[in-house]
């Protein structure tokens, strides 16, 4: 991606609507600098990171926000933190701890500390061998489902985290909280995205 | 809407009392209040008063903390329920806690339940279908069970009674085997589902695709404001457009004067006078107080759910029923079911990626029962039948889609492909060893004696669960689906929240008192 004409963008929003953090910490990321401008709830400086930059690859800033725009990284943190159990968090951190020794195996350096290049390398290979969910009916998968790992998962819970932010749920996506009635085939051009809930 | 009389106190003397405030527990209060009977409805849970204890009816995802995901606590709270798949956030409150009302399960089996006023009648589907004289002749045709004392015609009255007050949306037909009821307008099937209905009818003789029929209104009805298509529903409903106790028929009751709700009262037993040769009256616990009260009255109706009826009156001994209220038989507690869930196939649609829809329907499509309904469509492999719900809809899991960064994130934005599922729910026959049993070592929170539950799915049910997902696999291939996909979950009863059984055939079955 353009990240010069993301970042301008991003910085024109942040200056405008959003608030700074999270512009800050997509400055950082891109300059692979370590410090992070927040302070997680339960994750380590480099785990925070890991699942910034991760993010960052996965929904960039373009014309619209992307995953960091609307703080899906802090809000990830804040569900292992409150939902999750304690074995959950372990897991959670082990996967985080293989990813990185994965990284640093093949590209010399932890994940949030590798060039574009190797991040586009090494999520590319990610996506070729992290098996794939299962489709669901009714809030639960059916079929015969390949344990999903760590990839995989947290593109998921990305996903989740920017699509239910209140940013890309009200402004982005189709927003209607009260339809009012049922239009069952409706041109999608009169919709646009998607629906937000 | 008036507040509920809730000061059952000072009178403890009624001329009805009812047991639980769900579906059934609200309609035997609407009747018996308006006959001009005083009557004290026993709920075990709070009062949910209709609009204004909906607490969470208008949150979208990112007024929740965790946009919907529960804490450790609440999980451990809800360590049974969750299984469902059903339980967030937002309805959290309207299950109940089973840490502090433990059952036993000798064999797997969901048990599902609601501890407030309306009970389960907030959480429910709404899938609304009359019998036919098909279900009320099977036992007596098969031999399983015992055969009912009524017929359709005895009870059609009574479906319309209840339909028109209520109000059930839906499409009739003129099906023998799934008789109309009386309709509101039935809400629309989507472009894909109209499509995958064409070709379904079109290949295979005898099967119907049609809209859900539910206890949705479309259109306003008896004062309650028609479905504004949020599908909120299980956070209970501001406009009234879904039934509910909470909507419709305790507000009904109430008009009259001559209701009395009491919360948080734990039916233990009915009493049973050994003396006077009747029931006179229930025993209570306080759930707030763990006050012991005793109420009396003519009529005791217990509507406290398949299981917990049962319970209760496995828990009401005397002289004359040493072995629970009314269980001469010994059949109390047997004979317990529930539909088969989870059995199905699922697949994706080509052609229609520029179309969508607008609005949350809360309802899908049904498709009417087809085998062993008459001589043709008999089978060899099982007696009984079953449905399937199901409906199409653009999803797709983008996480699953192989890429990232720009042009991904910029189409996810976009809707998904369409798929389209069908999942059935088969019968299950009654059987003397799918029973509960009164266990006296786990007590509940106020150290009542909880249930042991030991029932699970034989041959009939796995060879029409067989059925269930070869024919949908060939159904949707049929129709021209792709990647289609059958599954079978496997579930254990429970997950279709349909018990049935336990109490209702007992005196039907031996009726010496």
């Amino acid at each position: 991606m353009d990240r010069r004409k993301a970042l301008k963008k991003t910085g024109l929003l942040a200056g405008a609507t959003l608030a700074m953090p999270s512009f800050l910490s997509l400055l950082q990321s891109c300059k692979n600098e370590t410090r992070l401008d927040w302070q997680p709830e339960f994750f380590t400086e480099e785990e925070a990171k890991t699942i910034a930059v991760l993010i960052d690859t996965i929904l960039p800033t373009t014309d619209t926000p992307g995953g960091l725009d609307v703080k899906a990284d802090m809000f990830i943190d804040k569900v292992v933190a409150h939902t999750y159990d304690a074995e959950g968090q372990k897991n959670m951190q082990n996967a985080i701890a293989e990813f990185n020794a994965r990284s640093k195996e093949k590209y010399g350096s932890i994940f949030p500390e590798l060039s574009d290049a190797d991040k586009t390398a090494m999520l590319k290979e990610e996506e070729a061998n992290d098996p794939k969910f299962n489709p669901g009916v009714w809030g639960t998968t059916v079929g015969d489902q390949k344990p999903v790992g760590f990839y995989r998962s947290m593109k998921s819970m990305a996903i989740w985290a920017y699509f239910t932010s209140e940013e890309m749920g009200e402004n982005v996506l189709s927003y209607d909280p009260i339809p009012g009635g049922y239009e069952a085939c409706k041109p999608l051009s009169e919709v646009g995205n998607r629906w937000s809930i | 809407m008036a507040n509920f009389n809730i000061d059952a106190k000072k009178d403890v003397t009624y001329d009805a009392i009812v047991v639980g405030s769900g579906i059934s527990g609200g309609w035997a209060a609407k009747e018996l209040c308006e006959k001009g009977l005083k009557t004290l409805v026993l709920e075990r849970g709070p009062i949910v008063e209709h609009v204004v204890d909906y607490k969470t009816m208008h949150w979208d995802p990112w007024d929740m903390e965790y946009r919907g995901g529960l804490t450790p606590e609440e999980k451990k709270k809800h360590y049974k329920n969750i299984r469902s798949g059903w339980v967030g956030k937002d309805t959290e409150h309207f299950w109940a806690d089973d840490e502090a009302n433990p059952y036993t399960e000798e064999k797997p089996f969901l048990w599902l339940r609601g501890h407030q006023m309306g009970g389960k009648s907030l959480l429910w589907g709404k899938q609304t279908y009359r019998w036919s004289d098909l279900d009320f002749e099977a036992n007596a045709k098969d031999g399983h069970g015992v055969d009912w004392p009524i017929r359709y015609k005895d009870i059609e009255p009574w479906y319309t009674y209840v339909e028109k007050f209520a109000g059930i949306s839906g499409e009739a037909l003129g099906l023998p085997q799934l008789p109309d009821s009386h309709f509101l307008p039935p809400m629309e099937l989507n472009c894909v589902e109209k499509h995958v209905k064409e070709r379904i009818e079109k290949n295979f003789e005898g099967r119907n695709l049609i809209i859900g029929r539910v206890a949705h209104l479309t259109q306003p009805h008896n004062g309650r404001g028609q479905c504004q298509y949020r599908n909120r529903c299980s956070r209970g409903c501001p406009y009234g457009a879904y039934f509910s106790s909470n909507a419709v028929t305790l507000p009904a009751a109430n008009t009259t004067g001559n209701l009395t709700i009491r919360p948080y009262s734990i039916v233990q037993e009915v009493i049973y006078d050994d003396v006077k040769g009747k029931a006179t009256g229930v025993r209570i616990i306080d759930a707030e107080t763990n006050e012991v009260i005793e109420y009396s009255s003519k009529i005791i109706f217990v509507n406290a759910s398949a299981l917990s009826t049962a319970h209760i009156l496995m828990n009401s001994k005397s002289k004359r029923f040493e072995n629970g209220l009314g269980n001469d038989s010994g059949e109390l507690g047997h004979n317990l079911m529930d539909h088969t869930y989870r059995v199905g196939a699922i697949g994706k649609v080509d052609g229609f990626e520029d179309k969508y829809y607008k609005g949350r329907r809360p309802n899908g499509i049904y498709i009417p029962r087809y085998v062993n309904i008459d001589e043709k469509s008999k089978s060899d492999k099982f007696v009984r039948g079953f449905g399937f719900q199901g409906g199409g809809y653009r999803g797709g899991n983008p996480a699953n889609e192989e890429s990232f960064g720009a042009d991904f994130k910029d189409g996810i934005l976009k809707p998904g492909g369409w798929e389209f599922f069908i999942t059935g729910f088969a019968e299950c026959l009654p059987y003397h060893d799918n029973k509960i049993s009164l266990n006296h070592e786990v007590l509940d929170k106020w150290g009542q004696p909880t249930l042991t539950i030991d029932a699970e799915f034989k041959e009939n049910e796995k060879a029409l669960n067989k059925q269930i997902q070869e024919d949908a696999v060939e159904m949707l291939q049929t129709a021209g689906l792709k990647d289609v996909m059958g599954f079978d979950k496997e579930h254990p009863p429970g997950y279709g929240v349909h018990e049935m059984g336990t109490a209702e055939w007992v005196e039907i079955r031996k009726p010496r008192f």
